[in-house]
């Protein structure tokens, strides 16, 4: 590996400070003089028509500021997949229908928050309960009710940016619930599967998982009369929720100002605006007053968005060695009452499979489909999870049935560098082998792992039995959406020193660190040289956000090549005062010396100084960087094809789990995970993202699970949906293995976020190696061990 | 319904605030005193994240009214350190990057700030017993469990200034 100054060393976050004194302000801490409170007046049936809103009573409570309704947002239709095939489906406020429970009907100003509440309880909706569907099969059946019926016209936000514009109105998209379908093949799958020595067909499940940010969604909204709406938000991209809320509000983007709070964790909760927000800036607008909204947690949990229930069917055809020659993969997902990123989401999972295995013959279809349950939006993966753990469940079955090793088998089809994946995606790195090698060394694998087709339980005695599996997974650095670029400013002190503007949101994932890091690389600085603002669109450039996982790539190259531009301008400056060339010139530890000659030096500090009185250039670097170049053809979510990310981070895992026998518990002992980062800016930041991800993914393998009835989820809480606590902490270790990406800002990558998704297949497959039971739907609950384990006893005998 | 004159010792502190009576001492310590380092997380008892310490023990704010802390001490995550130095916790979770959003940090702080000093010896089974109450989604807690086991050890490499 190279060798630099900064990047790479494990230092302290530069937000550490201030969040362990408790001086760091988050979006909830936001209080500003005179400020209002607002609530939300929410659907209580899953599906029904508003017949009528009586809002008098409520008005006439004192204290009471302002009511809305949906006839206040009638012409504020949005969503985050707003094109042409897919036009918006949502309102801040419902219009004539309501279609979940905890949709959006009124929204209240007041004095506080009790007053607030008073009001929305005395708000009177008289509803005609319309017939409700909650399973994606039956809504697709030609008798479901209709989620959605109306068809919307005007102009989507993938229109304004160039989109070509087709007809919304065509039939096919509002037959039965489809609210998105995604058909992408290549090869011949019929030659291949006939060809194949071995043919497996198998439905996997997934349940919904919440995202369970620490800090519950909230909105301070601030609309001073010169015009400008000043807001406080719960967000993992400043720049896209500035866009949307200009749009529905129908402000110049320029007279949103998203104002810098620090975000206690979203993994994808945070990334759609939601109605609460706009309705804090309606009801800012109506009051004149600044108005603050703050979910509750039983809101957070059923009114933002959810992991997508999915139902997954694969089969695979392999040769007798492994190699996998053909699938065909059909996803259908539960889409809940509005489009969220569904669309998005089934073309995802195609996206997660392409970069891992080399699969020339595929077959693909993926379906969204309406129903009244609550949304399905992104989650730390974003479709990975569910994909990863089909597709290395499936193949861990077919090794099992080959009496291959499945490590052996995942080498025999992995990707590697130099490959070309089906839509043009190049693979410049690529460290999936040595991520399967080094986890499976690491756990003594070969040892562990029980050889295929023996009797796993006859490998101990007593009630407990431990195994251990394998799974891998992969995740983009960065994807083509708005804003599509980022940019940073580097701006030169006189005492030496170095400011940073970028335009990240700090959400826990050490943006601020690892974008100082780089800056202080770039300009032969230390980390503590450079200030950091962050998150703010006024003060700080234009950034695509913390959501498509470009902050290391995308991000870091722009901060990079700012710091580049602010380095070149010192140089050029100092060669004059020097009286050297550039190119003679070095730049370390804060200074410039013509090299070779110690003598002849000028620290950073006496450059700017010089700068500034000769010519009156401060020294402000700028640098900007796009994902994908502008003649790469951008992604269609319906047919796969175009590119979509300049760089890809790959993960292995080796999971060991011990199954009682008895109750059909398991717990999750070890999990070793190596990953393909290119280099890693902080590698205690990444380790703390690889932590994290495997915890999250710990939980979605064994207790996470939203619970519904009849579209209600009945489980929103801490106490009922059970995250992982310290209680459950696995042995985590691994590393990153050695890899360098040249597309990124000192060959680094995304991590973090594809790293969750490899521990549900892998827990999955220990299960099997611990006890021989295949659990075919997550989470791997102790009645479905113990059902599988009573299946397995039934056999036997 | 009529405000009532509290007087509350926070940090070392008196400060005197008109409440409701139902009002919690969470509520009380945002809203009206201004020490938002303690966090609302659920609102529940379940997260942690807005535990303070009441006469010297653990609590959730959340869960406790405003007027039963009337004539106790309270201690915020704002009044561990002292004259401009870090509590050696406070240390810990930023030499071992035990903080990721931050939003959990105070209330895990001052948990596991009272777990040692009611324990100093507290084995690696105890501190993650005495810190379930506390939940964290973004770190796993592996960084957390070890800055408290290198709390409790005395292996703190330094004294982080204010930036």
């Amino acid at each position: 590996m190279k060798k630099y100054n900064v990047v790479g060393k494990p230092l302290p976050r530069v937000d550490a400070y201030s969040k362990v004194t408790g001086q760091a302000k988050f979006t909830v801490d936001i209080n500003l003089p005179g400020m209002l409170h607002g609530k939300i007046l929410r659907s209580p049936h899953p599906h029904a028509r508003i017949l009528s809103i009586d809002t008098s009573a409520a008005e006439k409570l004192p204290g009471v500021r302002a009511i809305i309704t949906g006839t206040d947002t009638r012409d504020m239709r949005y969503a985050f997949v707003d094109t042409p095939r897919y036009p918006a489906d949502q309102y801040p406020l419902a219009q004539d229908k309501v279609r979940y429970i905890g949709d959006e009907v009124a929204a209240v100003a007041a004095v506080d928050l009790e007053t607030a509440q008073a009001a929305i309880d005395l708000i009177r909706v008289e509803y005609e309960v319309l017939p409700a569907v909650f399973d994606p099969y039956e809504a697709m059946a030609a008798d479901a009710p209709s989620v959605h019926e109306s068809s919307y016209s005007g102009t989507s936000i993938w229109e304004e940016w160039g989109a070509k514009k087709t007809d919304a109105s065509r039939a096919d998209e509002r037959v039965n619930n489809v609210s998105g379908r995604t058909v992408i093949t290549y090869g011949d799958t019929d030659a291949a599967f006939a060809a194949a020595a071995y043919v497996r067909e198998d439905r996997f499940e997934t349940g919904s998982t919440a995202h369970c940010a620490m800090e519950p969604h909230a909105a301070v909204a601030h609309y001073d009369p010169s015009g400008q709406m000043h807001l406080w938000l719960s967000s993992m991209g400043i720049y896209y929720k500035r866009y949307v809320m200009s749009k529905v509000l129908k402000l110049p983007t320029s007279s949103v100002h998203i104002h810098k709070t620090y975000v206690g964790g979203a993994f994808g909760g945070k990334m759609d605006v939601y109605p609460y927000e706009i309705c804090a800036a309606i009801l800012a607008q109506r009051t004149g007053r600044p108005v603050k909204i703050e979910l509750t947690r039983p809101e957070v949990f059923t009114t933002t968005r959810i992991r997508f229930p999915t139902y997954i069917d694969i089969k695979t055809g392999v040769a007798a060695d492994g190699r996998i020659l053909a699938q065909h993969i059909r996803t259908v997902v539960n889409n809940g009452a509005y489009r969220g990123t569904g669309p998005v989401v089934i073309f995802l999972f195609h996206g997660w499979t392409a970069p891992v295995y080399r699969v020339e013959n595929m077959r693909y279809e993926g379906v969204s489909v309406w129903t009244n349950n609550p949304v399905g939006g992104p989650q730390r993966g974003h479709g990975a999870p569910q994909i990863r753990f089909a597709i290395d469940s499936q193949l861990d079955m077919i090794a099992e049935d080959l009496g291959l090793d499945p490590a052996e088998m995942m080498l025999k089809n992995v990707r590697h560098i130099g490959d070309v994946l089906p839509n043009g995606d190049v693979l410049k790195s690529c460290g999936l082998t040595d991520c399967i090698t080094q986890a499976a060394a690491a756990t003594d694998w070969t040892k562990k792992r029980g050889r295929p087709g023996s009797d796993r339980r006859a490998r101990g005695t007593g009630t407990k039995r431990r195994g251990v599996g394998i799974s891998t997974t992969t995740m983009i650095s960065g994807a083509p959406y708005y804003p599509f670029a980022s940019a940073g400013v580097v701006q030169l002190h006189d005492d030496g020193r170095a400011t940073l503007l970028t335009g990240v949101v700090e959400m826990g994932q050490g943006a601020e660190t690892t974008l100082a890091m780089v800056a202080a690389e770039e300009l032969g600085l230390q980390l503590s040289d450079i200030r950091v603002v962050s998150g703010d669109t006024e003060q700080t450039p234009v950034d695509m956000g913390s959501f498509l996982s470009g902050g290391a790539l995308v991000t870091g190259d722009a901060v990079r090549l700012a710091a580049a531009d602010a380095r070149r301008q010192l140089l050029q400056v100092a060669s004059e005062r020097l009286d050297a060339q550039v190119d003679e010139l070095d730049l370390s530890n804060g200074r410039v010396c013509v090299r070779d000659r110690p003598d002849r030096c000028m620290s950073i500090a006496e450059v700017v100084h010089y700068s500034i009185k000769e010519s009156g250039n401060p020294i402000i670097g700028r640098g900007y960087r796009k994902i994908l170049s502008a003649s790469d053809r951008y992604p269609s979510l319906a047919k796969g094809t175009g590119r979509w990310t300049d760089a890809y981070g790959f993960n292995a895992q080796v999971a060991e789990v011990e199954v009682d026998l008895e109750t059909g518990q398991v717990q999750l002992i070890r999990a070793t995970t190596y990953h393909d980062c290119g280099q890693p800016l902080n590698p205690q930041i990444v380790d703390g993202q690889v932590f994290g991800s495997v915890s999250t993914g710990q939980g979605q393998a064994l207790t996470e699970q939203l619970v519904f009835n009849q579209g209600r989820i009945v489980n929103a809480s801490f106490q009922d949906y059970r995250v992982p606590t310290a209680l459950e902490t696995p042995i985590s270790d691994g590393a990153a293995v050695e890899s360098f990406e040249p597309a990124g800002p000192f060959g680094a990558k995304e991590v973090g976020e594809g790293t969750l998704a490899q521990t549900l297949g892998a827990i999955a497959n220990a299960v099997y190696d611990a006890a021989g039971v295949r659990i075919r739907s997550l989470p791997i609950t102790p009645d479905k061990v113990l059902a599988a384990l009573a299946e397995q006893a039934a056999q036997r005998a | 319904m009529k405000k009532l004159m509290l007087s509350l010792a926070v940090n070392g502190q008196v400060y005197d605030v008109a409440a409701f009576p139902h009002r919690t001492l969470l509520e009380v310590l945002r809203d009206d005193i201004g020490l938002t380092g303690t966090k609302r997380g659920c609102d529940d008892g379940d997260c942690g994240a807005c535990t303070v310490l009441l006469d010297g023990l653990p609590v959730t704010s959340c869960l406790v009214l405003a007027v039963d802390a009337v004539e106790k001490t309270i201690t915020t995550i704002e009044g561990l350190a002292t004259a401009g130095q870090l509590h050696p916790m406070q240390q810990a979770f930023i030499e071992h990057g035990a903080l990721q959003c931050g939003f959990c940090t105070p209330g895990l702080i001052v948990t596991a700030k009272q777990l040692l000093e009611e324990k100093p010896d507290s084995s690696d089974e105890e501190i993650r017993a005495g810190l379930a109450g506390n939940l964290c989604r973004c770190t796993g807690y592996v960084q957390i469990l070890a800055a408290v086991a290198a709390c409790r050890d005395g292996q703190l490499a330094g004294q982080t200034e204010a930036p």
